[in-house]
């Protein structure tokens, strides 16, 4: 049984603004076992990113504010932390890769200075040991002659270089848990490959725990081992990729995997789920997916469905298995 | 028998490039460089490729929002790349966009059935109830209500505002829509939506589309016949069945592999190596041998033809003698 | 299920804007001073009305010694005056009612700002947005143009302009209007330029839209917010060009505007403070007002501030 690296508990991240209350995420819990990749899953709006924002203390307050919940690493709830050592974490222990790698890379500084700066930072190395590192760390994410390529400037890059190297950055202090927060979700399809056999590598050799956000299930099914369905900032299901995959039992991950056009055979019309996301200042009553759901008992608009444990580790927060 | 109802031939699109004190001529960056195909009535063509391939160009192009450099464009018997502005304008009644960006290609000042009914007002339809009627009409074609023609963009979703820019391109009863990947920004749920939509009007109106994605599963799924590009040339054209049961060109099995598939495990990954060469100075010989992973001598050197090896499935690739 | 509101882009703009309170007290100090200039003319004796037994007085409630020298006695006596109702600003070495000439220079700012600024705006739209859009030749000509323009001294041409004939507040109005649009158009043009970029002007395009309809229609109305708070920063500086120039004697001598009520308090500011200090506070005042309004209108109109 592996080890738990971080754990999340009822995780309560809302945004107080001048329409109302926005429940970006509503009491979620999760947890990151060592050297594993969960993934978390949802579409636009259903706060997975903002979790992993929480996570790192990153959300911007004003106007969010982590209203409730634990997160401990390692035994260190980092919400009752003092900042300096939150700071010292995030970076180093807990490292993320956002999802417009041209945004956050400073244009004015050569990736391989911005890779060096982070080693120095951290890990208190001389220039000489910061280089050598850097460009060791360019290599493992194939980055083709990376002695050359340290001293390039990110717009001189293309886009599927760009990614490598912000992934190089992050692993710049062997982090334990590297977040990707929709790493493959605005590049090529070739380029997309390319960039999950590289965290499929990375998973092997370095056993970091990844927590990878993405909406795209083929992804899921090919880098992770669990996954988490997130809707409209509160969880629906929790299973392995495997299992959930195959058996889904939430409506809404039932209804994700039927809208997918299908590789294998070639439908007259697509699935899809009627309706859309509803609003997080405003939510309907009981079970938010309610609305939308074919499957909608009575119940569904009055009650918040519990979690139920179907089958060992495949947890659903539904009704229909509420009883 | 299905007449042809856009032909194009030998396509290109280059966008010269100026350096120096004196502004001399310095190259070309070669977006479109002789493209030939065409779309019968009624028919969807899928154009398949990645970013800087030229497939958005060429889908300006083709409406003559940017100006061909080269190549004819044939629609119905007209060559439409000779007509006059006036000429133009009767076109527009013919072909149609839908584009990409939700956030971008609806006016953020003017309401719903303003967007919507500025095609009627532009082609003369003056009376204010005769438009309202029109806007009416559609916004319910397009799975939306009346009292949304009076509501700004921003108060809209993704997927509602991709439902308006649809609308908007049926008002003038267009017989070919060119669709600039009308799903890429959109959540799995709502492409699915609206990919139905648009299936449903494609039967409803016989619509022919020209459908530029760049996810193949999508062009599987609304496709009769698809086609690859790469970097501004067609590398492979065939029905959609051919194309992914029977992917001749090194680059479609590429593409194909690369697919992130949830229902077969993938075995065997072809992976390309580097990234796709500029525009401004493609490789010699065939464009794509430098990411090549069955690639012979002569591609080296000799450009490959674009040739049909049997049943209308067109292929540039030395290994079948092109 | 929610009651759902239609709010236009306007109202949503103003209803952000609203929560600057330093905005919101600008236009409170803009729309007071408008208040002044219509209404006050009304209750306030003329201001050129020139009175020199009332010369010099102090503002009501102030008390000063004014030494006089007595022709009989031969000695210089120091006599004590204090401000009246009549005159609650007090009045210059003329006896002009301080009071009136300062809503009289109101009014005189806000239409000298209101119109020089409307025709550089104006113009510099249109030069903006014209250029932007068609750009190559066009686009190179206008704004050589704009650069010629720009370096062209202003006031010498308004010095010579005065020379050959006179001064005159249309003048003033027309001359800073005619050479004041160039940065509203270079502003205008760079934010068209990005527009004309945008989605939804190709699809204008392709549904059949004319150059003429696309600037109108569609670039116009979505540089709007860009014009309002340009137009609302320039006004400022409108007001401070023809105070200044008022100030060195070249302003209209038909009409009192704060500037000129300031070069008449600069020549006794030992004795008769007041007669400067009224006309500076109204114009700090003022500018202030319409930067701290454009400010604001700034902040609301951009969407990134919103949450």
């Amino acid at each position: 049984m592996e080890k738990t690296i971080l754990s999340v508990k009822n995780l309560k991240t809302y945004f107080f603004t001048k329409r109302g209350i926005v429940k970006a995420v509503d009491g979620v819990d999760f947890d990151l076992l060592k050297s594993e990749c969960l993934c978390l899953v949802g579409e636009s709006g259903c706060g997975k990113t903002v979790t992993a924002l929480s996570i790192l203390g990153l959300i911007d307050t004003p106007p969010g504010r982590i209203v409730d919940g634990e997160i401990y690493y390692d035994d260190i709830n980092l919400l009752k932390c003092p900042r300096e050592q939150v700071r010292h974490i995030r970076g180093k222990e807990i490292a993320m890769i956002f999802q417009d790698a041209q945004s956050a890379l400073n244009p004015v500084f050569t990736i391989g200075d911005q890779i060096a700066e982070q080693i120095k930072l951290h890990l208190g190395a001389n220039n000489r040991e910061a280089k050598a590192r850097t460009v060791s760390l360019l290599e493992e994410v194939g980055i083709p002659s990376p002695e050359e390529a340290a001293d390039y400037y990110p717009h001189q890059l293309s886009g599927g270089m760009k990614q490598r190297a912000m992934i190089a950055m992050s692993l710049s202090c062997d982090p334990q848990i590297l977040i990707a927060d929709e790493p493959t979700t605005a590049v090529d399809v070739t380029i997309k490959a390319q960039i999950l056999d590289i965290f499929q590598q990375l998973k092997e050799t370095r056993q970091m725990s990844l927590l990878f956000i993405t909406h795209e299930l083929g992804v899921v099914s090919e880098i992770g081992d669990r996954m988490v369905v997130m809707y409209a900032g509160k969880l629906a299901e929790t299973a392995t990729v495997a299992e959930l995959l195959n058996n889904p039992k939430h409506p809404y991950t039932a209804g994700l995997i039927r809208c997918l056009p299908d590789m294998t055979q070639v439908k007259d019309r697509l699935e899809s789920i009627p309706g859309i996301v509803p609003s997080l200042i405003d939510p309907p009553g009981g079970c938010l997916f309610h609305p939308r759901c074919d499957k909608a008992l009575a119940i569904c608009s009055q009650e918040e469905p519990p979690p139920v444990t179907v089958d060992g580790e495949h947890t659903v927060y539904c009704h229909l298995y509420s009883h | 028998m299905k007449h042809k109802l856009l032909e194009v031939k030998n396509l290109k699109k280059y966008y010269p490039v100026t350096g120096g004190l004196l502004s001399r001529h310095l190259g070309d960056v070669k977006a479109v460089d002789g493209v030939s195909f065409y779309i019968e009535e009624g028919e969807a063509l899928g154009l398949v490729g990645e970013s800087g391939c030229g497939k958005s160009t060429l889908g300006r192009v083709i409406l003559r929002l940017e100006e061909p450099t080269e190549g004819e464009i044939i629609y119905r018997s007209t060559d439409i790349t000779k007509l006059n502005k006036r000429g133009l304008r009767e076109l527009r009644k013919e072909m149609q966009m839908i584009f990409q960006d939700p956030q971008s290609f609806l006016d953020p000042r003017m309401t719903v059935g303003q967007s919507i009914g500025e095609a009627l007002l532009i082609h003369g339809m003056k009376d204010d109830k005769e438009r309202e009627q029109r806007v009416t009409e559609i916004l319910e074609r397009v799975g939306l209500e009346a009292q949304h023609a009076l509501r700004y963009p921003h108060e809209f979703s993704s997927g509602q505002r991709q439902r308006i820019g649809i609308g908007r391109a049926l008002t003038l009863n267009p017989k070919l829509i060119i669709a600039d990947e009308p799903v890429s920004a959109l959540d799995v749920s709502i492409q699915a939506q609206i990919l139905n939509l648009m299936l449903d009007l494609r039967e409803e109106f016989g619509l022919a589309y020209l459908f530029i994605a760049h996810d193949l599963s999508v062009i599987r799924h609304v496709s009769h016949r698809v086609a690859i590009m790469y970097l501004g040339k067609i590398v492979e054209l065939a029905t959609k069945d051919e194309i992914f049961q029977n992917p001749l060109h090194p680059y479609t099995e590429a593409l194909l592999s690369a697919i992130p598939d949830m229902r077969q495990k993938k075995k065997t990954r072809i992976l390309l190596p580097g990234s796709v060469p500029s525009p401004l100075n493609p490789p010699p010989g065939c464009r794509f041998h430098t990411r090549c992973h069955r690639v012979l001598p002569v591609c080296h050197q000799e450009e490959p033809n674009l040739k049909d090896i049997g049943g209308e499935h067109l292929v540039a690739c030395h290994l079948y003698g092109a | 299920m929610t009651s759902y509101v239609s709010r236009s882009l306007t109202r949503y703009y103003w209803e952000r804007a609203r929560r600057n309170r330093l905005a919101v007290g600008g236009l409170a100090f803009i729309l007071f001073l408008i208040l002044l200039a219509l209404i006050g003319p009304f209750f306030t004796v003329d201001p050129t009305a020139a009175n020199f037994e009332e010369k010099n007085m102090p503002p009501l409630g102030f008390t000063i010694e004014e030494s006089v020298y007595d022709l009989e006695t031969q000695q210089f006596t120091t006599k004590s005056i204090t401000g009246m109702r009549q005159h609650p600003l007090g009045t210059d070495n003329k006896g002009r009612d301080l009071l009136a000439m300062i809503i009289s220079g109101a009014r005189i700012s806000l239409l000298v700002g209101l119109f020089a600024t409307g025709i550089a705006v104006a113009l510099g739209t249109l030069i903006g947005t014209v250029s932007a859009y068609l750009g190559g030749w066009t686009d190179q000509i206008l704004m050589r143009f704009t650069d010629i323009m720009m370096t062209f001294p202003f006031f010498l041409l308004f010095v010579l302009i005065v020379f050959i004939f006179g001064p005159s507040l249309l003048i003033i109005v027309l001359v800073i209007g005619l050479t004041g649009w160039t940065g509203t158009a270079r502003l205008i043009r760079s934010e068209t330029l990005s527009l004309r970029t945008r989605e939804f002007v190709m699809a204008s395009k392709a549904l059949g839209a004319s150059d003429s309809r696309i600037i109108l229609a569609h670039l116009v109305p979505n540089v709007i917010s860009l014009i309002i708070v340009i137009a609302t920063l320039s006004i400022p500086g409108v007001i401070l060009a023809e105070a200044a120039l008022s100030f060195i004697g070249l302003g209209d001598p038909s009409v009192t505007s704060w500037g000129m009520v300031l070069r008449a308090g600069q020549q006794n500011l030992d004795i008769a403070w007041w007669v400067a200090v009224a006309p500076g506070i109204m114009l700090f005042l003022t500018v202030l007002a319409f930067n701290f309004m454009g400010d604001g209108l700034r902040d609301a109109f951009d969407p990134r501030s919103a949450v």
